[in-house]
């Protein structure tokens, strides 16, 4: 891609060595340690050095309730294989036992697992980051105080949570083959997060995803359900992801994207039924990619571990735009990938229940869904004025409010560069940051600090935004008018303008 | 010209090659037909036939007429007053189709059907009027294409697949007419449940509510501090801008791995390990090395220097061993054995064979472990056993005439199709044209209907019929009419035949756990039985012989015991106690009885029942008595004083030696409440532990092995089977259908055990690599006695011999009292550890238990 050579971003990316070793029981599809094969594969690639490793700190009970129920994280926390017998009640009710099995350390793996996400929003809030990447997340099936399909704590309603601190409107993409129904629940009433879900529908777990559902009350028309048959080839992926995404990114209009990527989607899968191969599946984080929105890539399902981990390698390295090599390097898993030893995998020649014709009518379907978001041009422009507003705030001062604003905004490849550059220094403080601290570590100076860093941040992004900010003003006024006087044209030309700043 | 019939072969042979996950036709009665399945497994039986394990779709017309009724009766009647459970699941899924009140009104089924009238009048709209009458025919059809889906599973031979079909979940965006245009295609809304005669809609359910949605974060307001403090929530470990190029790093990983090489010479354990260099070198360049140089170089600031004198201080050079290398040979054996055993349970791994290793430890070696040699031979019998399932089956096109096909005696002129036969058939069935489409000219006829109708079907009209089970047009007998003719026999012998079927395969079907093979014969089971599990069978009983003596109660009514009384001199009771084969007659007994009853009055029944105590002084008294009639008693009745014994030739247990204080000296045996062994790790950020003098060291005393053995099976419940998951439950749903399980894999948990052939596959590859066969291999039988472990964590092997007895238990008044006492909680408690003394309720029972023991009996035979 054209794009790709130029789009060098500031990659995060979050590990932690422990995550490999818990265990979900015996006969369990479900393999935490599919994380720690992806990881070895990214060092042995050399991906490793290319962006910032950060282990993530544990998600605290309060972290966690922002969206589950206290009763619920409470019985997380205090149930272990050995006392199980004196949780029965509550394991049924919280639906853990079966599918969600009590293991070790299960406490800790949802802590971690959320904890990387929401230390990934945090770094996209203040910008320290552009691309946060945490494959032990992704955990899309958690209900608000009900585990479900091998999901406990859900990481991505917390991040998500976390990101809508400072972007009013933030996008879900789900490319698991199993519906994100937990996200989606978790959002089915609002207008701020969309969720989008391509999945297998139909006899299928968890059953939810129809077509019809497209949420309810404010948040009507905020949920995109693709239900899918068996056998999705890279090709027909592709031709409804695409056109969904692309008029979803034109009408919702983000100002942040997180993207979950189980990989059960993969051909070969254990559970799944789709026959996607490693690049069909990382196009959908490329395409996400080009929009040079702040970007959340998540882990998820995957349950033919080899291809897991391939494929998140692949996806790493396309969130870097790095180019590797089919050759698989040497690691210390290096015979789960036999017998070929290739990064990419090729598709099986089952059969693809996806009709042209079936895909065609609910993309036709979808996009009548979508032309009735507010957002949307013919249809009263009522949630601009808001945006408009804030603008007015930040004009005058007003740190986060502005970086919402700038986010908002699409903004020059050129001056984009610039910051990258920027960060460079910002990153650099940071990393003074914690020695700083230790130096006069005797007294609390932990509002002080704060503020400084804050001021910091403000004296860093006001260097670019008093570049940017004339142009900035001039753009928005013409948006907001062209919007007011009408237009499909100009919509899609707004749409367009990441696309070809790029290229 | 070649190279097209290759072309058509292969065509003809991917149509007739069926994968599992294909819908199929299967014909299961000549008369009936076909029934829609989706192959979920193909196997090859022992006897080399292919059965399909196939998943159920069930057509309208099998579905029982109380449940289309019901479903029908409930368009008819409001949303309010219908209560009844099915009609509250189809009113559930009637709200959420967006269909209109009038169409629901009109007795359709389902949305399937609405979705057709919706179609039909957009048709209109935009067609005018013209096609009422084909519309009508096609909502005939269109029933033909519906379908529902069910949960029930069965398993069928795999030669009487008749063909491929497709079926589809529908949609609403599509066209019905999509179906009808393409043969054989179906589609499906509702699921329907043949145990609880239910249908469902087969979709979950987005719940909106407070308890369901997030509580919505709200944009930070203008001068609002965000308090996320990013170093709380993260550890920077690596970053890209420092001033190292690619090629610095790639050097000092270099230097750190020949550190580590030079490490591993220095240090004494691993030279036994490593005895070449090359091994040295290999082990060092495992992503353990690399993961901490890369720490290291973070750690020192990006300064190579630096880095380079913290991997080589002054205690010697930093060697770093992640579990594969850290793992002794023999823990190494353990392990394998232990995985042997118990499969992936990597916490009764633990307990019972690795005590001294964290179940961390354990897993992230069992993952490295899987990269060796070792694993890739297990892996080879596992191919072995996955050979019996397959992954296709070719089935050549059936060609054998349909019984139904009316044939005149001369065979020849009806295959023949000529006006000649034709006109035969004319005669012979009274000349009736096709039932379905008025034709009476084709080149075969079927027989059809109620033998007495005498109805027959066109070639084409058969094939329809045989394929979407009913006919193209209604039929001017009322199709309904003839199908209840036809429904109620067919049906029946259906559900008979069905009925059959499972009771064969359940009946045939190895009960043992982890093992369920299906065999077509009862003499097959029989033979597998003895051949895998070593267990004779009654010819008549899948029950195996060696059972535990079955226990009955008899509880006599009063009458019996009245009889006993009464009719003494017919009874002779105690004749009968000391010869078990002296016949009482029945019929005399009661003549005698009633006749006796007709004099006594009621006092007198009343002082018969009473149960008069004899007391004849305790059992042990009397035992005593009779066992020494004189009271000084034989000199050959006394015991030899001990020292005076004869001594075995050798002893077989021979007693441990003495310890200096006279105490027996036994071996200590580790068990999980042993404590660990002290081991020192020096807490490091990325989890590998550098070496220090520990003393791991190999466990001089295996963890307890099983002591006694045997390889006779038992009856007992194993302990396996609490851990089957009910996603592996076959067939049926249980009864009200939890949330579905994200697994839908059907087949029982991978056994550990393996079979017959996987053992002698595994005895294959052992002796080709000239190994010695693992030792809990019996005779090549897979060792089959079970371990149950008792609260306190030591090991019991139970055998089928001292397997305990069934019991009953007859509660008193006491009993039932004393149990209404206790709490719920405390009950179930006390159902798992029947031990556990509880409060003073356990006194309570065991004292009236004790004081009026009378009514509890049991007798054994």
């Amino acid at each position: 891609m054209a794009t790709q050579a130029h789009s060098k971003k500031r990659v995060c990316y979050y590990y932690d060595s422990d995550i490999g070793n818990y265990y979900y029981g015996q006969g369990h599809p479900m393999k935490p340690h599919r994380i720690r094969m992806t990881h070895n594969l990214l060092l042995n690639y050399g991906l490793y050095r290319k962006m910032e490793i950060y282990r993530p700190h544990k998600a605290t009970q309060d972290e966690m309730t922002k969206f589950h129920s206290d009763e619920y994280i409470r019985f997380l926390r205090s149930i272990r294989p050995d006392n199980m017998n004196e949780y029965s009640k509550q394991m049924q009710r919280f639906n853990v036992g079966e599918d969600c099995p009590v293991f070790d350390g299960l406490y800790e793996f949802c802590q971690l697992s959320a904890g990387g996400s929401v230390a990934s929003a945090v770094k996209l809030n203040k910008q320290a980051s552009e691309i946060c990447i945490n494959w032990g997340g992704g955990l899309h099936h958690a209900k608000k105080s009900e585990a479900s399909g091998f999901c406990y704590v859900n990481d991505i309603v917390l991040g998500i949570l976390e990101l809508l601190k400072y972007h009013q409107r933030v996008l879900y993409i789900d490319i698991d083959v199993h519906h994100g129904d937990g996200v989606e629940e978790a959002f089915f009433t609002t207008d701020r997060v969309m969720t989008a879900s391509f999945h297998k529908y139909g006899e299928y777990f968890p059953g939810t995803g129809d077509l019809r559902d497209i949420g309810a009350g404010r948040g009507k028309y905020y949920a995109v359900n693709v239900p899918l048959r068996d056998g999705m080839d890279d090709e027909s992926y592709e031709s409804i992801f695409v056109p969904i995404m692309t008029k979803v990114m034109e009408t919702f209009q983000p100002s942040a994207v997180v993207l979950q990527c189980g990989a059960d989607s993969l051909t070969g899968d254990r559970l799944g039924c789709f026959n996607l191969t490693v690049k069909g599946h990382g196009k959908c984080v490329e395409f996400v990619k080009k929009y040079n929105l702040p970007f959340m890539v998540l882990g998820g399902g995957g349950y033919t571990i080899r291809n897991v981990s391939r494929c998140w390698t692949y996806e790493t390295s396309v969130a870097l735009g790095v180019e590797i090599a089919n050759e698989l390097p040497y690691n210390d898993y290096f015979e789960y990938f036999g017998p070929d030893f290739k990064l990419h995998i090729s598709p099986s020649n089952m059969t693809n229940l996806n009709t042209t014709d079936y895909l065609e009518k609910v993309k036709s379907r979808l996009f009548e869904n979508l032309r009735m978001l507010p957002h949307a041009p013919g249809v009263q422009v009522q949630a601009i004025p808001e945006d408009g507003i804030k603008m007015d705030i930040d004009d005058q001062d007003g740190a986060p409010d502005t970086e919402e604003a700038e986010k908002d905004e699409r903004v020059p490849q050129s001056i984009k560069d610039k910051r990258i550059m920027g960060d460079n220094e910002y990153s650099d403080s940071e990393d003074e940051g914690p020695t700083g601290d230790g130096r006069r570590n005797r007294e609390s100076h932990k509002n002080p600090r704060k503020k400084q860093k804050t001021t910091e941040a403000k004296v860093d992004s006001e260097a670019v935004k008093e570049e940017k900010t004339e142009e900035k003003e001039k753009s928005t006024e013409v948006a907001t008018e062209k919007k007011e006087e009408n237009g499909t044209a100009t919509k899609k030309e707004e749409s367009n303008e990441p696309v070809t700043c790029e290229t | 010209m070649a190279n097209n019939s290759t072309h058509n072969n292969n065509k003809m042979y991917s149509e007739s090659t069926y994968r599992v996950g294909d819908y199929v036709y299967f014909e299961t009665s000549s008369s009936s037909p076909y029934q829609i399945r989706r192959i979920e497994e193909l196997n090859k039986t022992p006897s080399g036939n292919v059965e399909a394990k196939v998943m159920c779709f069930y057509r309208r017309r099998d579905l029982p007429t109380p449940l289309v009724q019901l479903a029908d009766k409930h368009q008819m009647a409001t949303a309010e007053d219908s209560d009844s459970p099915v009609a509250m699941k189809l009113k559930k899924m009637w709200l959420k189709t967006p269909v209109s009140e009038e169409q629901a009104a009109q007795a359709v089924l389902d949305p399937a059907i609405a979705a057709l009238e919706e179609e039909q009048r957009n048709n209109a709209n935009s067609n005018g009027t013209e096609k009422s009458d084909l519309s009508n025919k096609q909502k005939h059809q269109m029933k033909h294409r519906e379908l529902f889906l069910s949960r029930q599973v069965e398993t069928l031979p795999a030669t009487n697949i008749r063909g491929k079909c497709s079926v589809t979940l529908l949609n609403e965006e599509e066209s019905l007419l999509s179906y009808l245009n393409k043969d054989d295609t179906f589609f499906y809304c509702l699921v329907f449940d043949p145990t609880q005669k239910t249908l469902l809609a087969d979709k979950g359910e987005i719940r909106v509510g407070s308890r369901y949605q997030t509580d919505l974060q709200s944009l930070l307001k203008e001068g609002e501090v965000d308090t996320r403090n990013l170093e709380d929530l993260e550890t920077l470990v690596w970053t890209p801008n420092h001033n190292l190029s690619d090629r610095k790093i790639d050097q000092f990983l270099v230097v750190s791995r020949s550190v580590g090489t030079f490490a591993r010479a220095l240090d004494c354990s691993s030279s036994v390990k490593q005895p070449s260099l090359h091994m040295s070198a290999a082990a060092a360049s495992r992503d353990i090395t690399l993961f901490h140089a890369m720490d290291t170089l973070h750690k020192h600031n990006y300064s190579i220097e630096a880095s380079m004198c913290s991997l080589v201080p002054s205690s010697g050079p930093v060697l770093c061993r992640d579990e594969m290398e850290e793992w002794s040979a023999s823990e190494a054996n353990l392990f394998e054995e232990a995985l042997d055993k118990y499969g992936k349970d990597f916490n009764d791994i633990r307990n019972d064979f690795l005590p001294w290793k964290t179940l961390k430890n354990i897993v992230e070696y069992y993952y490295m472990w899987k990269t060796t040699d070792r694993y890739v031979q297990q892996k080879r019998v596992k191919a072995v056993e996955a050979e019996s399932k397959l992954k296709q089956v070719y089935i050549p096109n059936y060609t054998k005439p349909n019984p139904a096909l009316i044939t005149n005696n001369s065979k020849s002129s009806l295959l023949n199709g000529t006006a000649n036969g034709n006109n035969d058939i004319l005669a012979l069935t009274n000349g009736k044209p096709c039932e379905s489409c008025s034709t009476s000219s084709a080149s075969n006829w079927y027989s059809w209907g109620p033998s007495h109708l005498n109805c027959r079907l066109c070639q084409t009209c058969w094939n329809y019929w045989k394929k979407y089970g009913g006919l193209k047009t209604a039929s001017r007998l009322a199709e309904n009419d003839i199908d209840a003719i036809k429904k109620r026999p067919v049906e029946n012998c259906e559900d008979d035949e069905k009925m059959t079927a499972a009771h064969r395969q359940s009946s045939n079907k190895c009960t043992y756990v982890n093992c369920g093979k299906e065999f077509k014969l009862k003499a097959h089971l029989a033979r597998h039985y003895a051949q895998a599990h070593g267990i004779a069978i009654r010819s008549n009983s899948p029950r195996p012989i060696m059972k535990t003596r079955s226990a009955f109660y008899l509880q006599t009514t009063v009458t019996t015991r009245l009889s006993r009384k009464l009719c003494r001199h017919v009874i002779k009771s105690k004749k009968a106690a000391r010869q078990p084969s002296y016949a009482i007659s029945l019929t005399t007994v009661k003549t005698e009885f009633t006749n006796a009853m007709a004099k006594v009055n009621i006092t007198d029944i009343k002082s018969f029942l009473k149960y008069k105590k004899k007391d004849r002084g305790s059992v042990t008294l009397i035992a005593n008595r009779l066992g020494n009639p004189a009271t000084t008693g034989n000199e050959w009745l006394k015991l030899t004083p001990k020292d005076q014994m004869p001594k075995p030739e050798k002893v077989a247990f021979p007693k441990p030696p003495k310890g200096p204080d006279g105490s027996l000296i036994y071996e200590r045996i580790p068990n999980k409440v042993a404590p660990e062994p002290e081991k020192f790790v020096i807490p490091n950020t990325i989890g590998c532990t550098i070496i220090t003098p520990t003393n791991v060291g190999l466990p001089t005393q295996l963890p307890p092995l099983p002591a006694t053995v045997t390889a006779t099976p038992i009856s007992a419940p194993l302990p396996q089977a609490g851990k089957r998951r009910a996603y592996e439950m076959n067939g049926m749903d249980p009864a009200v259908a939890p949330p579905p399980t994200k697994r839908p894999n059907k087949d029982p948990m991978p056994s550990f055990r393996p079979s017959p052939e996987q053992y002698a596959a595994m005895i294959e590859a052992a002796t080709a690599a000239g190994q010695p066969l693992p030792r809990t291999h019996l005779n090549g039988k897979p060792k089959i006695a079970q371990m149950s472990r008792s609260g306190s964590g030591r090991k019991q092997v139970i055998s089928w011999m001292d397997a305990p007895d069934d019991y009953y238990f007859r509660p008193t008044e006491n009993n039932k009292r004393s149990r209404r006492n206790l709490t719920v909680p405390e009950l179930r408690r006390l159902a798992r550890k029947p031990w556990r003394k509880t409060s003073q309720t356990n006194n309570n029972v065991s004292n009236s238990s004790s004081t009026d023991g009378g009514p509890q009996v049991v007798i054994l035979d």
